[in-house]
């Protein structure tokens, strides 16, 4: 037995480790259905999984990646909490401090804004995913309803941790940024003017844009994030090509049995997860889950100390409101709807949007196909699928020409022959 | 469930595991490994080598190797400098190559009161060499090449007052004698047809500025500025007096530090407490108190000094009301008063001054060469004007207009000049409105030296 | 593990062996790494306050016989002859700032007084003011370091 899995055996043998861990390292099956149902932090799954939701190459562990960036970006947030104050007066000088004068300062804050965005990246890649494997259809059409919540409340951490340095790039992005919002019709000048806490990006806009992003965004993020992992559970797990038939199971509580001891199991209603229908395609959560999951947070963490060690997060002069760079350019998540605003604030910026945003959130109830769920590019499905990739490539296509092809003034640029974005030499 | 088995992951496991290893020691080494305490160790290295009795033996091996920083909260700026320059104020260590320099202390500006980039600008908060030099990327203010530093003087001293700073008051020279004032404003005096000069030192490079003079329309299109004829020494010179114009302020302590005790403040002084009332100078002045041409003669400086801050402890009697000076103000009068046997002090006093002579300095005050040419003989092209493709000359106003004319013709200024040919651009050169900038009394003076230019006949001030 | 019946039981350990302890060891070090880096990031390498190290100004600045209240940094400058010294200014009972009487120093919140040592003569004080190290810098400054504590008849003689 490999010497780690000795120590930690004889670890939880002891009095101290077996009042902490009430099962040691498990053993047999029983072991293993016990570890997963008794710890607070693993019993969030279940005991055993369907062995289809262990691959790979299904879901791409994307769900998870996300839960990881997630932890990562609040353990290096937090950290960061101890140095820096949300005052025009200091912020930019406590990210000069951050990177010359705090021991791995720079490294922290350069986890942090690479999480940032990889999280950003892979929303979009995680609701890719589940679209095409049809894993929103019933009876999982509210998880996808709150997935889009998490999307939003995603870009909007992102959002607000963008203004934070205080830099142009910040100063200007938020300008660009809620400007946009501004041309919403009736309610667009008004959550403006909230957001901002009043009519320019200044000290007020500082203070609100940090207790949402600290407190606000991340406690309903936790939050949702916490109801969507439930009802993966409750629907019946990951989706599968094989799941059978909704089943329903209504109690008729004429009597209640006092001689069995499921508790809350009897009362429960609604679709329960069909343990124990095939039996060979159920596999215990442990090993074969965590192991799986604990390699692939180790990729995360590799993959996001790679990018902070190698690659500095950006930070250009203070934010000066007289000096806007030309072009002022939203962060990269918003560029397509920039370019979109571009040819007509109210249809680019707040019709097209609103219409996406609501047309996602009502997808899975206006899906009426039942197949396809569980597999990627179902041909039952070439239509849905058509359609979400044409918008997909469309918004991909925005977003690339608000990056590289948009130079000042928002006018063509080649970017091979000339650098896009233009700053004044002041 | 062999498939399954996550025995074929232990692989994955070990080089993740490495892997994540890895990158964790990289990144300590490269957080921990600090070009600074590289020059740090190299310096206590050579205190150590230096020390010459076992006590300093032993301070100088319990230098401790950290960051330092000069805190200047009132400049609103941290100057981590001496993290790398830790020898600047040791006077043995001249010669050195840097980092290790001494830099001579100037008595009045102490490092931990001033610190370093306040003078040599740079980026104080960093604590790489490049990073620090500031020549880099997103930071506006590189380090001022040696050259220029007589520039930082500017930002808190007159420039004319500073003996330190000869090239900087040949600046302000220059810039009077150019009449760039007659199209940028500087300190809320001057015209509108460029911008105005108040931060230009803080927003532009040396070189950016050295174009500008030569060739402005290389550096901003489209400018109806014509290029500069400077020489070498005075092209400089003004270079490093728009570098002196920052914006930088300076509140409490510094404030009061600001004004250079000499003959000009001085002079400031004595116009503006109006001390020719009583006393006189030449012929010109009150009688009530005694002339004042020969007092450097005749009163040692220590008598003055006494004699400004209480006149009735060295004249018991005296009339003179005591006026509360500064030490600093009494000491500039004392200076101005022993240089009044300098006959050019004397005359330059405007109180003492007629008319014409007046008129000549408001000339010179607002700009007016910049377009109209030195002594008003005109000669700086406006193309398409219909003014042969000139900005007029003024000998002969007193032919074209009455004085109110003239007067009236300075207060509106001229936007529309009168094209040679209406298919060209218009003029880029007008003239401003000056309505509200210059002053009744300058006015008139004014009028009466551009009168008196008209040649072979006699000035009519006098 | 679930071990199959078909496979070679002791060379397929021996390699998990392996693989699992190293990247178990690698893990938990990078882990254990990570939170001593964390708590590093916590530990301040610079602070706003006023430096502990500050110069005083030029010895000729201070008359002979003069005790000299220094209101910022909270001590007292004392300068006899060609000898110089520096008392700290905070009662070691609270911490509040002491005054200056005609000999010695009294603390206006709970009545200590101390001599002109430092020493406490009565009052709630538990000890003596602390002196302070001074040193004369290579610009011929008073260097006055209060990191450094020094005895009572420890002083810069110039």
């Amino acid at each position: 037995m490999p010497l780690p899995k000795r120590i930690w055996q004889w670890f939880t043998r002891t009095r101290v480790g077996r009042s902490i861990f009430r099962i040691g390292l498990p053993e047999s099956n029983l072991e293993r259905s016990q570890v997963m149902v008794s710890s607070f932090l693993l019993h969030v799954q279940p005991a055993k999984v369907n062995r289809h939701s262990l691959r790979a190459s299904y879901s791409l562990g994307l769900g998870l990646i996300l839960l990881y960036l997630f932890l990562i970006l609040i353990v290096t947030g937090v950290l960061l909490m101890f140095y820096y104050v949300p005052s025009t007066e200091k912020a930019y000088d406590i990210m000069k401090d951050l990177q010359y004068v705090v021991s791995a300062g720079l490294v922290i804050r350069n986890m942090h804004r690479w999480a940032a965005h990889l999280m950003v990246l892979f929303v979009l890649l995680h609701m890719c995913r589940v679209f095409y494997t049809g894993a929103y259809k019933r009876p999982r059409e509210f998880n996808w309803v709150i997935g889009v919540g998490l999307f939003l409340l995603t870009l909007g951490l992102s959002f607000t941790g963008y203004l934070l340095p205080w830099d142009q790039l910040a100063f200007w992005a938020i300008t660009v940024g809620t400007n946009i919002a501004g041309y919403a019709p009736v309610i667009g000048p008004k959550l403006k003017y909230l957001l901002l806490g009043g009519n320019v990006v200044g000290q007020e806009a500082l203070t609100r844009f940090y207790a949402l992003h600290v407190i606000v965004l991340p406690t309903a993020a936790l939050f949702m994030v916490a109801i969507h992992l439930w009802r993966v559970r409750k629907d019946g797990g990951l989706s599968r090509p094989d799941e059978p038939g909704d089943i329903v199971q209504q109690i008729e509580l004429k009597q209640l049995p006092t001689n069995k001891t499921y508790g809350l199991m009897e009362l429960a209603r609604g679709t329960t997860p069909q343990v124990g229908k095939n039996p060979e395609d159920e596999v215990f959560a442990w090993p074969h889950l965590v192991f799986r999951e604990l390699l692939l947070f180790l990729l995360v963490m590799a993959v996001v100390l790679f990018l902070a060690i190698f690659w500095n997060a950006p930070l250009e002069e203070l934010a000066n409101p007289i000096h806007p760079p030309n072009p002022a350019k939203a962060p990269w998540y918003f560029l397509g709807l920039q370019e979109l605003v571009s040819y007509s604030a109210f249809w680019g910026g707040v019709v097209v949007p609103g219409l996406l945003v609501t047309a996602l959130m009502l997808l899975p109830y206006m899906d009426r196909q039942r197949k396809g769920v569980g597999r990627w590019f179902a041909r039952e499905r070439a239509v849905a699928n058509t359609i979400f990739s044409v918008c997909l490539v469309i918004a991909i296509a925005l977003t690339v020409i608000g990056t590289l092809f948009r130079g000042p003034n928002w006018g063509w640029v080649v970017p091979w022959k000339q650098p896009p974005a233009i700053t004044e030499g002041h | 469930m062999n498939d399954l088995s996550v025995r074929k992951f232990y692989g994955w496991f070990t080089a993740l595991g490495l892997l994540v290893g890895i990158l964790v020691v990289v990144g300590y080494y490269r957080d921990e490994y600090r070009e600074w305490k590289e020059y740090q160790r190299k310096f206590i290295q050579e205190e150590i080598r230096r020390a010459s009795t076992p006590q300093q033996r032993a301070l100088a091996e319990s230098t401790p190797v950290q960051i330092r920083q000069i805190l200047l909260p009132d400049l609103n700026r941290v100057d981590r400098c001496t993290t790398c320059h830790l020898a600047v104020e040791d006077p043995s260590y001249g010669g050195y190559p840097q980092p290790l320099a001494y830099h001579p202390l100037h008595e009045q500006h102490p490092f931990e009161r001033f610190g370093c980039t306040i003078c040599h600008r740079g980026q104080g908060r960093a604590t790489t060499t490049t990073d620090a030099h500031g020549d880099v990327p997103h930071w506006d203010h590189p380090m001022l090449p040696l050259q220029y530093i007589q520039a930082s003087c500017g930002q808190c001293h007159e420039a004319a007052d500073n003996p330190a700073a000869p090239e900087l008051a040949r600046g302000q020279q220059v810039f009077e004698d150019s009449g760039c004032r007659g199209c940028h404003k500087l300190n809320g005096v001057g015209g509108v047809l460029g911008p105005e000069l108040d931060k230009v030192g803080a927003r532009r490079s040396p070189e950016w500025l050295k174009k500008h003079f030569l060739a402005p329309a290389s550096v901003t299109p489209g400018s109806a500025m014509p290029p500069q004829k400077f020489s070498e020494t005075n092209l400089d010179a003004i270079i490093l007096f728009m570098l002196s114009q920052t914006g930088e302020s300076a509140p409490g302590y510094y404030a009061s530090m600001k004004v250079i005790p000499s003959a000009s403040e001085g002079q400031r002084l004595f116009e503006q407490k109006g001390c020719i009332g009583c006393h006189s100078i030449g012929d010109k002045g009150g009688k009530v108190g005694p002339a004042l041409d020969d007092v450097g003669l005749r009163r040692p400086p220590e008598w003055m000094m006494q004699h400004f801050r209480d006149p009735q402890t060295v004249s018991s009697g005296t009339v003179m009301p005591r006026f509360g000076f500064t030490e600093t103000e009494a000491r500039a009068l004392t200076d101005f008063l022993l240089h009044l046997r300098d006959q050019k002090v004397a005359l330059s006093l405007p109180s003492l001054m007629s008319p014409v002579e007046r008129g000549r300095e408001v000339f010179r005050k607002y700009g007016c060469a910049g377009c109209h040419g030195a002594d008003a003989k005109g000669g700086v092209p406006n193309s398409n004007a219909k003014t042969a493709e000139q900005v007029p000359g003024l000998i002969y106003v007193a032919d074209g207009y009455t004085k109110d004319e003239l007067k009236m013709r300075i207060l509106k200024g001229q936007r529309e000049i009168p094209a040679l040919d209406a298919k060209r651009p218009p003029p880029p050169l007008y003239m401003s409105a000056w309505a509200g900038i210059i002053k009744d009394s300058e006015l008139d003076d004014l009028a009466a030296y551009l009168f008196s230019l008209k040649p072979k006949e006699e000035n009519p001030g006098f | 593990m679930n071990h199959s019946p078909s496979e070679n039981k002791s060379e397929v350990s021996r390699r998990s062996f392996f693989q699992l302890t190293l990247g178990w060891l690698a893990s938990t070090f990078a882990v254990a790494a990570s939170a001593a880096g964390a708590v590093r990031f916590l530990v301040p390498n610079v602070l706003y306050e006023p430096s502990l190290r500050f110069k005083a100004g030029k010895p000729d600045d201070y008359p002979d016989g003069s005790v000299t209240f220094m209101e910022a940094e909270r001590v007292f400058l004392v300068r006899q002859g060609n000898t110089f010294r520096c008392l700290s200014a905070i009662c070691t009972h609270l911490g509040c700032t002491v005054n200056r009487a005609d000999h010695g120093y009294h603390c206006p919140c709970h009545g200590s007084v101390f001599d002109d040592q430092g020493a406490v003569k009565s009052g709630p004080a538990p000890r003596g003011l602390e002196w302070f190290q001074v040193t004369l810098s290579k610009d011929n400054r008073l260097l006055v370091d209060k990191n450094q504590r020094v005895a009572a008849d420890k002083y810069l003689i110039l």
